[in-house]
């Protein structure tokens, strides 16, 4: 035994030295003058299935219209673009996989980011460790940004902690008489969803108004009447939903069912989504939400993503499908800038430096980013008004006025 | 206090809806001592059904009924003969748990493809009204979900213990040799309790899709939970099964109100272990359970 | 035939050490240490399943405890990695011996929901304690070799795996020779009667259900010093507890070789259909009706099939009563 694990030990060492010459695929290594060539290549994991199967699908969509639109119009410095994309089954393993295959084996020439903050960090650690650039449409979590990563760009105007920044400013310059005195905050157990409730959470707390109900729920939590019980038991003036879809559907039922009538009502994502009217019926009216995007927003390339989105998919384009066009938007603009889009470690270089000094023209409005990749600009505000999306705040970018407080549901 | 009521008043609702969920499992198990991984894709599958039943003819999500209990009926027959039975009886507890979840991932995936990802979800105007009783809450589509789980509890003991088929299956249950040299056709008996069980599971599915929005992977949730329930009724019995929902049910209402939702979710683990060490064939169930 | 079957591992097992010089780029060596590390636990599982015919289907509690202990240790309290990974596994052990206790006192269905119950239950516990394990943010781990570059820690790692997997076959091969071996396979066949007879048969099971918890956080935590980022609901899973079963079964529970061919076969399957049905979720229909189809038509695995043709199965089928004779003094 002693034997076998010594000669084990000898090989590995051995294989630790002729590894580094015996792939043929290093990092940076040239590339064959025929890949030059052909189409411009780019790799994407994405949850297709699983539990985040549904915002990773809008994702896939925004890709897709961003890539027909490049090559409707010759493709990417004259080559077309195609996109590889994998399902990662909502699974990190699954991730890294996907990425280390389409990097090393496919050589891909670009990889863009999968979904979900818990596959954004094991995915960029490879994109990283292979020297790629790494832009991507869902990781806003502010943990995403502590890693040191050094090629990761999020592609939305702010980080989720910051998405309700208009909102507590709005709320923080009320009158007195008219300012909410208590808050109920529930939120998923997830990293994005509690970064956001908590961003608006601490500044409000800060300003005085007192949080009276804080809860976290798992992910398999089913069942939100207790929840909401709880929220009726201090009848607070503001609640807040730190949420995804259906976890957003079921706050709402159970706070109407439980006669929760609060002057304000925010909830993360649910709301953004198509799906959320339907789901909660008349409830809707004047439910706020922080936004990325919307539909009427005139930033350059939005109304063609509009446009084409109902083409290809015969629907409406959705915040995470505007998401995944601003990535295309973003790397685009890079690359025609430098003129260069191979894997190697040069023009990866040259293509990050870019994007970390540059401004963005997108459709989420002009983009631009810090020393860690955060996007320094902030989310919008949209509320349902006589049952329409209307955005009511920033002042310049408002399509209607905050109602407050709420009619009640 | 008024938290304290509330919180029991959820917890007795949904606990009822529990024991509907449960049933079927308890079925499964005590008629082949199999434990069917696949009941809350079952449901799931139910839940999309009614989805589509009410959304393309615009009627109440319970006429779906009529359409899918007969098929669920005929669908759990055909698993336990064409699939369950044919398993070796030497290891039949392992493979039919292996056999089951192959036919839980089968049933995500088709809802998948067809259904594709994105949550669907039934909602009726009196899903979010609520009945208020001395300053407690009590939501309608709750109350409807106890009521339907009532009934249907109600009937399938009725048939249980009335009829002709309830007693085979009974006597199938307590016995299968037994049973066997009285007469019985037990295989016979086993499928219709598998097409029962099932036949449970479309209520269940329609009474979840009035209730929770749901995705294809939504099942997986449940599992947990619905074992936990079967465990601490005492596996097979249908009735501990029942008086398990509605006990966990409001152990897990007065846990969510006043400590939280990890902690509730908990509960279920926590009164399945207690049950295992403290009595092995569960707080209801017989002498049955010990061996399995 | 004695050479073929002597000389068949030793060339497989030649061919592994040479796999990472073989293939042309390191995503096939991070493919080939995922599926060693797999053949690995599913080995180990088998070291239960298969002596015993206990299912677990919470493996991934152990996987995952592994993990999580190893990371923490590292993390927290800046102990090297290797001491982590030992202290961490020894304390897993410890806690399954205290788990198995409860556990095996149900047989059958009610231990396979047990199992089921652990891993949920674990989920809950480090997803829900965020000031020691991060929770839903995750735990992040520094890599054991910074002055590496990516592809040469998969191939340090597809060796560790390797030695892993080598000790787990080892330690199978041994308990299936010893009258523990003999004890264990005969609460398989018949438990009562072996308990009548006088095997311990609850000590037995509790140390092949520790035994195979030992092995199974030892990968668990190799897997979170490769891997770097550690997230409950993700390695707290059930479908990485059921892969341990369906490499083994698929394979041959019976044979020491058959998890580790279930493995080699299920996870280079798993990735195909994923690529060649990648865009629906049509992939997880695919996996589940070969799951389907493996428990009605081969549920005694490949290895089975083929060594029964050559002379019955490595571990020949006889009646309880007839192995009792080799047990009971």
């Amino acid at each position: 035994m002693a034997r076998v694990s010594k000669s084990l030990a000898i090989i590995s060492i051995c294989a630790l030295g002729l590894t580094a010459c015996a792939k043929t695929d290093e990092p940076g290594a040239a590339q064959s003058p025929g890949q030059q060539q052909g189409p411009v290549k780019i790799g994407i994991s994405l949850p297709l299935t699983g539990d985040f199967s549904e915002p990773g699908k809008g994702i896939q969509e925004g890709y897709q219209v961003w890539a027909d639109r490049v090559n409707a119009k010759g493709g990417l410095l004259g080559r077309k673009v195609e996109l590889i994309f994998r399902d990662d089954a909502s699974d990190p393993n699954r991730v890294s996989s996907d990425y280390e295959s389409l990097i090393t084996q496919d050589k891909v020439n670009l990889v863009f980011g999968p979904f979900s903050s818990r596959l954004v960090i094991p995915a960029a650690k490879v994109a990283e460790s292979y020297n790629m650039l790494f832009v991507e449409p869902a990781g806003a979590a502010a943990e995403v940004f502590e890693q040191g990563f050094k090629r990761l760009f999020y592609a939305a105007p702010a980080i989720a902690s910051d998405h309700y920044n208009y909102l507590a400013e709005y709320i923080t310059k009320l009158p007195a008489d008219q300012r909410p005195k208590t808050a109920a905050y529930a939120s998923l157990d997830d990293p994005f969803a509690q970064g956001t409730a908590y961003g608006l959470r601490d500044k409000l707390a800060a300003a005085g108004i007192k949080t009276v109900v804080d809860e976290v729920y798992p992910p398999e939590t089913t069942d939100f009447a207790p929840i909401a019980a709880k929220i009726a038991a201090v009848k607070p003036d503001l609640v807040v939903g730190g949420t995804q879809f259906e976890d957003s559907v079921g706050l709402v039922r159970a706070l109407q069912e439980l006669k929760v009538q609060p002057k304000l009502a925010a909830f993360s994502t649910g709301p953004t989504l198509a799906e959320f009217p339907a789901a909660v019926k008349g409830a809707v009216e004047h439910i706020i939400s922080p936004v990325g995007w919307s539909a009427t927003a005139t930033y350059p390339g939005n109304q063609d993503l509009v446009k084409r989105y109902k083409e290809m998919f015969n629907g409406e384009a959705n915040e995470d499908a505007a998401n995944g066009y601003t990535v295309g938007q973003i790397v685009e603009t890079a690359v025609n800038a430098v003129k260069c889009v191979d894997p190697t470690k040069e023009c990866q270089d040259k293509l990050t430096e870019h994007i970390r000094q540059g401004t963005f023209e997108t459709v989420v409005g002009p983009l631009s980013f810090d020393d860690q990749g955060r996007p320094e600009q902030a989310h919008m505000i949209q509320q349902y008004v006589n049952g329409k999306v209307e955005i009511v705040l920033p002042e310049q970018a408002k399509t209607a006025g905050i109602v407050y407080p709420k009619k009640e549901w | 206090m008024t938290l304290l009521l509330q919180g029991l008043a959820l917890g007795v609702l949904t606990g009822g809806l529990y024991a509907l969920l449960a049933s079927g499992l308890s079925l499964y198990f005590g008629v082949m001592r199999v434990v069917m991984v696949a009941h809350p894709a079952f449901l799931f599958l139910a839940a999309y059904l009614t989805y589509t039943v009410h959304t393309t003819l615009g009627v109440d999500p319970f006429l779906a009924l009529p359409l899918t209990v007969p098929l669920f009926f005929v669908l759990g027959v055909a698993v336990q003969r064409l699939l369950i039975a044919r398993l070796a009886p030497e290891n039949l507890a392992m493979m039919s748990v292996l056999l089951t979840f192959g036919i839980a991932l089968t049933i995500e995936g088709l809802l998948g493809t067809f259904y594709t990802g994105s949550y669907k979800s039934v909602s009726m105007e009196y899903a979010t009204k609520s009945l208020t009783i001395g300053g407690v809450h009590l939501p309608y589509d709750k109350i409807i979900a106890f009521g339907v789980a009532a009934l249907t509890l109600a009937v399938l003991f009725a048939v249980l213990i009335r009829s002709r088929f309830g007693q085979s299956l009974r006597a199938t249950i307590q016995h299968r040799e037994a049973a066997r040299l009285v007469g019985i056709h037990t295989e016979r008996v086993a499928g219709y309790g598998f097409g029962v069980g099932l036949a449970t599971a479309a209520v269940g599915g329609t009474v979840l899709a009035l209730i929770t929005p749901f995705f294809p992977a939504s099942h997986w949730v449940w599992i947990g939970k619905l074992m936990a329930i079967i465990v601490v009724g005492g596996l097979g019995s249908v009735v501990g099964a029942a008086l398990a929902a509605i006990l966990l049910g409001v152990v897990e209402g007065m846990v969510l109100v006043t400590v939280d939702a990890t902690w509730a979710t908990m509960m279920f683990y926590v009164f399945l272990f207690v049950a295992l060490l403290v009595r092995p064939q569960g707080f209801f169930g017989g002498r049955l359970a010990h061996r399995f | 035939m004695r050479t073929v079957s002597r000389g068949l591992p030793l060339l497989v097992a030649a061919l592994a050490i040479a796999y990472p010089w073989l293939v042309p780029n390191y995503y096939l060596v991070y493919a080939g240490a995922l599926t060693v590390m797999y053949a690995a636990m599913s080995t180990s599982w088998n070291l239960l399943g298969g002596f015993t015919g206990y299912v677990s289907l919470g493996h991934s509690a152990f996987f995952g405890l592994g993990a999580y202990g190893t990371g923490l240790l590292v993390v927290r309290l800046d102990v090297p990695w290797v001491v982590a990974l030992l202290v961490s596994a020894l304390l897993v052990t410890v806690f399954a011996v205290g788990v198995g206790i409860a556990a095996v006192r149900v047989r059958g269905a009610s231990f396979v929901i047990v199992s089921i119950a652990l891993v949920s239950m674990m989920n809950l516990v480090v997803q829900g304690w965020r000031s020691l394990t991060g929770g839903s943010t995750g735990l992040q781990i520094p890599s054991p070799f910074p002055g590496l570059h990516r592809g040469q820690t998969h191939v340090v790692f597809f060796y560790l795996f390797l030695a892993l997997l080598g000790l787990a076959l080892l330690t199978w091969w041994y308990v299936s020779r010893s009258r523990f071996g003999a004890g264990l396979r005969a609460i398989r066949e018949d438990e009562d009667k072996a308990e009548s007879l006088g095997v311990p048969t609850a000590a037995y099971k509790v140390i092949a259900f520790s035994l195979s918890a030992l092995f199974v956080s030892l990968a668990g935590g190799l897997y979170a010093v490769w891997f770097g980022s550690l997230d409950p609901i993700f390695v707290f899973s059930i479908l990485i507890g059921s892969y341990m079963v369906l490499m083994s079964l698929l394979g041959g529970v019976r044979n020491l070789y058959g998890p580790l061919l279930g493995a080699l076969i299920v996870a280079p399957a798993g990735e195909y259909f994923l690529i060649a049905l990648g865009e629906t979720q049509i992939h997880l229909t695919a996996t589940g009706l070969v799951l389907v189809l493996v428990v009605l038509f081969m549920p005694d695995g490949i290895l089975a099939r083929f060594t029964r043709k050559r002379g019955g199965p490595s571990i020949p089928d006889e009646s309880a009563d007839q192995r009792l004779q080799g047990v009971a003094p």
